[in-house]
C-alpha cells in the first residue's frame, strides 16, 4: 500500500487564468450565499441547543419522573414531542437547507441573487417552529409522531418553504455546465419530495382525514420518508460532495452512484410500515415495508462501496480534516443504521424489539449518527468560506467529535441492548409488566449519560460557531487541522 | 446524468409509487370500513364514543400518552400480547385482550393513537378490565348490591351521565337478588337508600386503593402513579397533577374526590378533585374495549364467548342448525 | 499548529465583511487551496456487488411473496389465505341465513332484543318483567303474544298469578320485520318447556294490517279481551280472511300446527 503522501493528488494542471477564474467565481458565489446560509446555521444552532437541553430533560424524566409534575407544559408527554419536532424541523431541516443552498449555488455555479427572499423564508420557518412548539406545550399536540405541530404551524412552514425552494430551483434553472452532479440529484430530489410529502401528510391527516388505522399508516409513511427522502437525501448528497472535494479525487463510480440513487429512492420510501409491524393492518402492507427494508441493502451497499473506494488510500486524511472525519463517520453510520433497521423490522425480531427503546435507538442512529454528523462535517467546511476565518481551536473540534461519537454510540448501544431486554421481558408472561420496565431502566439511565455527552458536545460546537459568527476565528491561509501535519509537503493535499 | 426530464420523471415516479402503494391503495382497501353488525342490524361494533370519551382521546394524544402506552394488540403467533395478564387487580387478573386488533376497531378514532412504545402496558382493553359492580368490594352490605350499571364498555361512566328514565326501551337487567327498586325507575347509581356512603360507583371508603381499573383507580393512577399496588415504584409514568385541583372540603367530601394516602394525600380538610379534562380522559380510558369479536379476526380459544346474538358462533356450538324440536 | 497572527494594521472593518483584510490572497486562501469541484469516475460494477443485489432481491421478493396474506384488505395474518368470513368453512359458516331454522333465528333475535328484560331463561324479573316460560300469554293462542310484541304493553299485568306493573314493553312493529317477529314468537313458544304452535310471517303480516289503525301499547284489559286460545289466522297453508280489529277470534278453532319451515 503506497503511503498517502506518494499518491499524486493534484489534478492535471490547468492554466493559472482558468484556475483564478474558477476561484474568483467561487468567491463570488460564497459571498452571495453568506447571509442566508449563516442565518440558517445560526437558527439551526439555537434550535440544536434548545433541542439538546430538552433531550436531557426528557431522558432524565423517563427514569426519574417526579420533577415538575404539576406544571402542564413541562410534563414529559409534551416535552418529548417538542424535543422531536425541534430537532427535526428546527435543527435538522434548517441545517439541511443551509448546506443545500450552499451546495446548490456552488454546483450550479450561480450566485444567489436577492438573498432577502431566503432570509424571509428563514424567519417564517423559525416562526413556524416557535408556533408549533408553543402549540404542543399548551396541549394541542396532534398525537402523530413527527407531525405533532398543530396544523396552523404547518401552514407557516409551507409559506417559508415556498420562499426557500423557489430560490433553490431558480439557481438550478440558471446553472452553468451541462453535467448534473450526483449531489444535485439528491438535493433536487429532496427539495421536490419534501413539500409533496408534507402536504400529503397534512392533507390526509388533518384536512381530509383518512379513516381509522390509515391515519397511523400515513403518519409513519411520512415520518420514515421525512428521515430518508428529505434529511437522508440531503445528507447523502452532502457526503458525495465533501468526500471527493476534501481529498481531491473523483467519486469512484458513476454507475454505482446512479444505482445507489435510484434504488434509494425506490426502496427507502416504502419502509414506513416497519414501525407498525404486526399492527392492525393488512399483512401485505407490513410485509411490503419489511421487504423494502431488506432491499435497502442495495443502496446501502452501493453507496458504501462508492465512498469506500473513493476514499481508498486516503483514510489517513481523516486524521487532519474535521470535515472528512465527521462526514465519513456519518457515511459509515448510514450502513450500520440500515442494518439495524433490517433487524428491527423482520417479524421474528420485531417480536422482541417492537414497543421498546430499540426504536428510539434506530431513530437516533438515523437522525444523529448519520444525518447530523454529516451536517456537522459540512458546517466545518462551509463556515470558514463564508466568514473568511478558520476555526479557532482544534481542541474544541476534537472534543466535539469525540463527545458526539461516544455520545451517540453509547446511546445506541444502551437503547438497543435495553430494548432487547425490555422486549424479552415483555414477551415473557411469567413476568409482570412492571418488571419489563424495571429491566430497561438502567439502560435509560445510561442514555442520560450519553445525553450529557451530547449536550457538552453541542455547547462546545455552539461556542465555537459563535466565535466564527462574530469574526473571532483564526485568520490564516491554512485550515484548522485536527492534528499536527507531519509529513513534509503533505499539507498541500489538505 | 445529463437529462433533466428523465431525472424528474424518475423522482416523481418513485415517490408516487410509494405514495400510492402505502397510502392510497391501502386507503382504498381499509379506508372506508363500516362497523360490523349482525343480521338484525343490531349489535354494531365499533360505535363512536361519547363526547367526553372523544375529548378524552384528544387529551390522551395531546399529553403524550402515546409515547409510553400502545393500543394495539399483536397476534399470538408473533407476541405474547393476548395472554399477558394485567398487573393490578385480582389474581389471575384480566388478560390484555381476547384477540388481536384489527383495522375495524379504529374506524371512529380520530386521531388514532396506536402508540409506539410500551413503557406502560397496552391499554386497548383497559375499559374491559374495569370491575363489574358485583366484583367491587362493598364497604357496607347494602352498598353495591342493588346498584347496577351497564357494562363499562357500552356506556359512559356512571358519574358522567344520568340513567335513562325507564319509560321506554328495555332497562338494564338487575340481578335477581336485588331488593325491589323504587317503583317506576330503573336502579339509580346511588343505589338503595340504605347505602350511607355518598357514591356507590367510587369505592365507598375515602382512602385505600380503589378496585383495580375502576374510574377511581384511574384517577389515582393519573395523580400519583407510583402509589398504586402491587409495588409500582418502578413506574416512570409522569404524575399528571395538573389535571387535578385541590380545594377545601365544603360540607361533605365530593363523590369524585381522588382517593389518596400517605404523602400524596392532601392535608385534612382538603380534597383533590379531577378537572373536567381528567374526567374526559378517564371516560376515554373506561371506554377502551376491543373484546367484541370480529368476523375477520380469530378470537383466542378459551376466551370469553361472543355475546349471544353476535355473528361468530359461541364455542358450545349452540347455533348449529338443529332439527326443529317438534 | 500552523498559526499565523494577522497583521493588526491590515485589519479594516468593513461593516458586514467581518473585518476582511485587504489582502486578497489571505481572504480567499480557503478558496485558493480548494480542489476543483468533485467529478465522477467511471469504474465498472463489481461482480460481487451484483451478487449482493441478487441475494437482496431474492430475499426481499421471497419475503414479500410468502408473507403477504393474499394482498387483501382483510388479510391480517401474513400467512393467511382468503379471510375466513368469505368462505363457508368453520364455525362462521353457520351464519348462513338459509341454514338456520326459524327457532334458531328466533333465538338470536330474542337474545338481541328481549333477553335483557325477559332474561335468557325466560323467567323475567319478579315484579318487573313477566316471565315467558309457562306464561299463559305466550303459550296460549298465538294472537295475544303477537299483539303484545307488535304493539307493546303497559300498565299492570298478572302473569302466572304474579303481578307486574313497573316496566313498560315497547312496541316492536317498527323495529322488527314480520319474519323476525314470527321467528321470535316461534322460539318463545317452543322454548323453556313451552310447546305451542309456531308462528309464520304471513300471520304476523296479516295481524299487522289488522292492527294498523290501533294506537300503540295495549293494556292488560285489551289483551284479555282477546280470547285465550285465539290463534292467528293463516297458520294453516290456506289463510282465512283477516278479522276486524278488536273482534273475537275466528270461529273454526285453532288450525293444526304447520310444519316448521327450514
Amino acid at each position: 500500500m503506497t503511503p498517502a503522501a506518494d499518491i499524486p493528488l493534484k489534478e492535471p494542471t490547468i492554466s493559472a487564468a482558468a484556475g483564478d477564474a474558477e476561484q474568483f467565481e467561487r468567491a463570488r458565489i460564497d459571498a452571495s450565499t453568506r447571509v442566508p446560509v449563516l442565518m440558517f446555521y445560526a437558527s439551526a444552532m439555537v434550535w440544536l441547543l434548545i433541542g439538546t437541553l430538552l433531550a436531557g430533560f426528557v431522558s432524565f424524566k423517563l427514569h426519574s419522573p417526579d420533577w415538575f409534575s404539576d406544571v402542564s407544559f413541562l410534563t414529559w408527554g409534551r416535552l418529548r414531542p417538542v424535543h422531536m419536532n425541534v430537532m427535526v424541523y428546527g435543527w435538522a431541516s434548517m441545517v439541511a437547507m443551509g448546506t443545500a443552498i450552499w451546495l446548490m449555488a456552488r454546483l450550479c455555479r450561480t450566485t444567489l441573487r436577492h438573498p432577502l427572499i431566503i432570509v424571509t423564508g428563514i424567519w417564517f420557518w423559525n416562526i413556524g417552529v416557535v408556533i408549533g412548539v408553543i402549540g404542543i406545550l399548551m396541549g394541542y399536540s396532534t398525537g402523530y409522531d413527527w407531525l405533532e405541530f398543530p396544523p396552523y404551524a404547518a401552514v407557516v412552514l409551507f409559506v417559508a418553504y415556498a420562499l426557500i425552494i423557489s430560490w433553490a430551483v431558480l439557481m438550478f434553472r440558471f446553472r452553468r455546465g451541462d453535467q448534473i452532479y450526483i449531489t444535485q440529484w439528491y438535493l433536487l430530489a429532496a427539495f421536490l419530495w419534501f413539500p409533496w410529502l408534507y402536504a400529503a401528510a397534512q392533507a390526509m391527516l388533518f384536512v381530509v382525514p383518512v379513516q381509522g388505522v390509515m391515519q397511523a399508516a400515513v403518519g409513519w409513511w411520512f415520518a420514515n420518508n421525512l428521515l430518508f427522502l428529505w434529511l437522508g437525501a440531503i445528507a447523502l448528497g452532502t457526503a458525495y460532495y465533501m468526500i471527493p472535494k476534501v481529498i481531491g479525487r473523483p467519486v469512484y463510480s458513476y454507475h454505482l452512484a446512479t444505482i445507489g440513487f435510484w434504488t434509494y429512492a425506490l426502496f427507502s420510501s416504502w419502509t414506513g410500515m416497519q414501525r407498525l409491524v404486526d399492527g392492525p393492518f393488512p399483512a401485505w402492507m407490513i410485509t411490503a415495508s419489511i421487504a423494502a427494508t431488506i432491499l435497502t441493502i442495495i443502496p446501502v451497499a452501493t453507496v458504501g462501496l462508492n465512498h469506500h473506494m473513493t476514499m481508498q488510500g486516503y483514510f489517513p486524511v481523516m486524521r487532519y480534516s474535521p470535515t472528512l472525519r465527521f462526514t465519513v463517520f456519518g457515511a459509515m453510520s448510514y450502513t450500520v443504521f440500515s442494518v439495524v433497521g433490517i433487524l428491527i423490522s423482520l417479524r421474528s425480531t420485531a417480536r422482541y424489539l417492537h414497543f421498546t427503546e430499540a426504536s428510539i435507538a434506530y431513530s437516533h442512529m438515523g437522525l444523529y449518527a448519520f444525518f447530523t454528523m454529516i451536517m456537522f462535517g459540512s458546517m466545518y467546511y462551509i463556515v470558514p468560506r463564508l466568514v473568511g476565518r478558520e476555526w479557532r481551536y482544534a481542541t474544541l473540534i476534537k472534543l466535539h467529535f469525540w463527545a458526539s461519537a461516544y455520545g451517540v454510540g453509547l446511546m445506541s448501544l444502551m437503547l438497543l441492548v435495553g430494548g432487547l431486554t425490555q422486549g424479552a421481558d415483555q414477551n415473557d408472561t411469567s413476568m409482570t409488566f412492571i418488571e419489563s420496565v424495571a429491566s430497561v431502566l438502567p439502560y435509560v439511565r445510561g442514555r442520560t449519560v450519553a445525553a450529557l455527552l451530547l449536550t457538552v458536545s453541542h455547547f462546545i460546537f455552539a461556542f465555537h460557531f459563535g466565535l466564527m459568527l462574530f469574526g473571532l476565528g483564526r485568520t490564516s491561509t491554512v485550515p484548522t487541522f485536527l492534528n499536527p501535519v507531519e509529513a513534509e509537503g503533505s499539507e498541500e493535499h489538505l | 446524468m445529463k437529462g433533466l426530464v428523465p431525472l424528474f420523471i424518475g423522482l416523481f415516479g418513485t415517490f408516487a409509487f410509494s405514495w400510492l402503494g402505502l397510502t392510497v391503495i391501502p386507503n382504498w382497501q381499509i379506508g372506508a370500513l363500516n362497523p360490523q353488525t349482525d343480521e338484525e342490524g343490531t349489535d354494531a361494533y365499533p360505535t363512536p364514543k361519547s363526547g367526553m370519551a372523544d375529548r378524552g382521546r384528544q387529551i390522551y394524544a395531546a399529553n403524550g400518552c402515546i409515547y409510553c402506552h400502545s393500543q394495539q394488540i399483536r397476534p399470538d403467533y408473533d407476541s405474547a400480547d393476548i395472554d399477558r395478564v394485567r398487573d393490578a387487580g385480582p389474581s389471575p387478573g384480566p388478560k390484555w385482550a381476547e384477540r388481536r386488533s384489527a383495522p375495524r376497531d379504529y374506524i371512529f378514532d380520530r386521531p388514532v393513537v396506536l402508540g409506539q412504545e410500551r413503557m406502560g402496558p397496552d391499554v386497548a382493553n383497559i375499559g374491559k378490565a374495569a370491575p363489574t359492580e358485583e366484583e367491587k368490594p362493598a364497604a357496607s352490605p347494602a352498598a353495591n348490591v342493588a346498584a347496577t350499571s351497564p357494562a363499562p364498555a357500552q356506556s359512559p361512566p356512571p358519574n358522567a351521565s344520568a340513567p335513562k328514565p325507564g319509560t321506554s326501551g328495555p332497562p338494564p337487567a338487575a340481578p335477581a337478588t336485588s331488593p325491589a327498586p323504587p317503583a317506576g325507575s330503573p336502579p339509580a347509581p346511588p343505589a338503595a337508600a340504605a347505602n350511607p356512603s355518598p357514591a356507590a360507583s367510587a369505592s365507598p371508603n375515602p382512602t385505600g386503593l380503589p378496585p383495580a381499573y375502576s374510574e377511581a383507580w384511574h384517577h389515582r393512577h393519573l395523580y400519583s402513579p407510583r402509589s398504586m399496588s402491587p409495588d409500582n415504584r418502578d413506574s416512570t409514568m409522569p404524575a399528571y397533577k395538573f389535571l387535578y385541583e385541590k380545594h377545601p372540603i365544603s360540607g361533605e367530601r365530593s363523590a369524585d374526590a381522588v382517593q389518596l394516602e400517605g404523602r400524596d394525600a392532601p392535608p385534612p380538610g382538603w380534597e383533590i378533585v379531577p378537572t373536567y379534562e381528567a374526567k374526559c380522559l378517564v371516560a376515554y380510558l373506561m371506554s377502551l374495549d376491543q373484546s367484541h369479536p370480529l368476523k375477520e379476526v380469530k378470537t383466542a380459544p378459551g376466551g370469553a364467548g361472543p355475546p349471544a346474538g353476535s355473528p361468530p358462533a359461541a364455542p358450545a356450538g349452540s347455533l348449529a342448525p338443529a332439527p326443529p324440536k317438534k | 499548529m500552523n498559526d499565523q497572527t494577522p497583521n493588526p494594521t491590515s485589519l479594516t472593518r468593513q461593516g458586514m465583511d467581518y473585518g476582511e483584510t485587504s489582502d486578497v490572497q489571505e481572504v480567499h486562501a480557503a478558496i485558493q487551496r480548494e480542489k476543483r469541484e468533485p467529478r465522477v469516475g467511471l469504474e465498472p460494477l463489481s461482480i460481487w456487488l451484483i451478487a449482493v443485489y441478487g441475494i437482496a432481491i431474492f430475499t426481499g421478493g421471497a419475503y414479500l411473496g410468502r408473507y403477504s396474506g393474499n394482498f387483501s384488505g382483510d388479510g391480517l395474518d401474513p400467512l393467511g389465505g382468503p379471510p375466513p368470513a368469505k368462505k363457508g368453512g368453520g364455525p362462521q359458516g353457520q351464519q348462513q341465513q338459509a341454514e338456520l331454522s326459524p327457532r334458531d333465528r328466533g333465538k338470536k333475535i330474542f337474545a338481541a332484543n328481549c333477553q335483557t328484560c325477559h332474561q335468557a331463561n325466560g323467567l323475567g324479573v319478579p315484579g318487573q318483567y313477566p316471565p315467558l316460560a309457562g306464561s299463559e300469554f305466550t303459550t296460549g293462542g298465538s294472537k295475544r303474544p303477537a299483539m303484545i310484541v307488535l304493539k307493546g304493553l303497559q300498565g299492570p299485568v298478572t302473569v302466572k298469578g304474579q303481578k307486574f306493573g313497573s316496566a313498560v314493553m315497547q312496541p316492536w312493529d317498527k323495529t322488527l320485520a314480520d319474519q323476525k317477529i314470527a321467528d321470535v314468537l316461534t322460539y318463545e313458544r317452543s322454548e323453556w318447556g313451552n310447546s305451542a304452535s309456531p308462528v309464520t310471517a304471513e300471520q304476523i303480516a296479516a295481524l299487522r294490517k289488522e292492527l294498523a289503525n290501533h294506537p300503540d301499547s295495549y293494556t292488560e284489559p285489551d289483551v284479555l279481551a282477546v280470547p285465550e286460545n285465539a290463534e292467528l289466522p293463516g297458520g294453516a297453508p290456506a289463510g282465512a280472511a283477516p278479522s276486524k280489529p278488536g273482534e273475537a277470534a275466528k270461529p273454526g278453532g285453532s288450525p293444526p300446527p304447520s310444519p316448521p319451515k327450514s
